[in-house]
């Protein structure tokens, strides 16, 4: 098995992408079938924001990664430049 | 066919499946709750998708296994490499 903070880390991904994907059911899949005078609605957001909030995090996904990309493509013409 | 192709093909038949029923193109009425369930089917696929890639690397990462023997074996071989280049002249 693997030593002591990888198991952590590992477990702590795996902890998050099960709470993630179970909230996101719900209230993707459950929530519509639950009658709209149960106190569970409570806990979830209007419905529109089930797409909203993951195309918004998609979005600065790929901002970040566009970035990095940048920065290190950046980084690089500068070396070769101080070496020419 | 390459399985680009494959992968395309199926997610060409599912979309237009969707957007075939969101658009009620085929005339079917369906319960009000069924299509509060249906528009947001691409998100949630690429959310669930997003969250078996991060379960599958956070099991990965848990159950590796140190190679203990190799690692103590590797070290002494760049140990001696370092000694034997060290010796022939090359200055770290």
């Amino acid at each position: 098995m693997a030593t002591g903070t990888d198991q952590v880390v590992g477990l702590g991904l795996v902890a998050v992408s099960l709470i993630i994907f179970t909230y996101y059911t719900a209230w993707v899949i459950l929530l519509p079938f639950i009658d709209s005078q149960h106190v569970i609605h409570k806990y979830f957001l209007p419905r529109a924001y089930a797409v909203a909030i993951p195309l918004a995090a998609g979005l600065l996904l790929l901002l970040f990664v566009g970035l990095f990309i940048t920065y290190v493509m950046l980084k690089s013409e500068r070396v070769t430049k101080k070496t020419q | 066919m390459t399985k680009l192709v494959q992968w395309l093909w199926v997610l060409a038949i599912l979309g237009s499946t969707w957007v075939a029923l969101t658009t009620g193109a085929l005339g079917l009425e369906l319960p009000l709750s069924c299509q509060e369930v249906l528009w947001p089917l691409p998100a949630y696929m690429l959310v669930s998708a997003g969250c078996y890639a991060l379960d599958t690397v956070g099991c990965h990462v848990a159950t590796f296994h140190d190679c203990e023997d190799a690692t103590r074996k590797l070290q002494s071989q760049i140990q001696e490499a370092q000694a034997d280049l060290a010796r022939s002249g090359l200055r770290f």
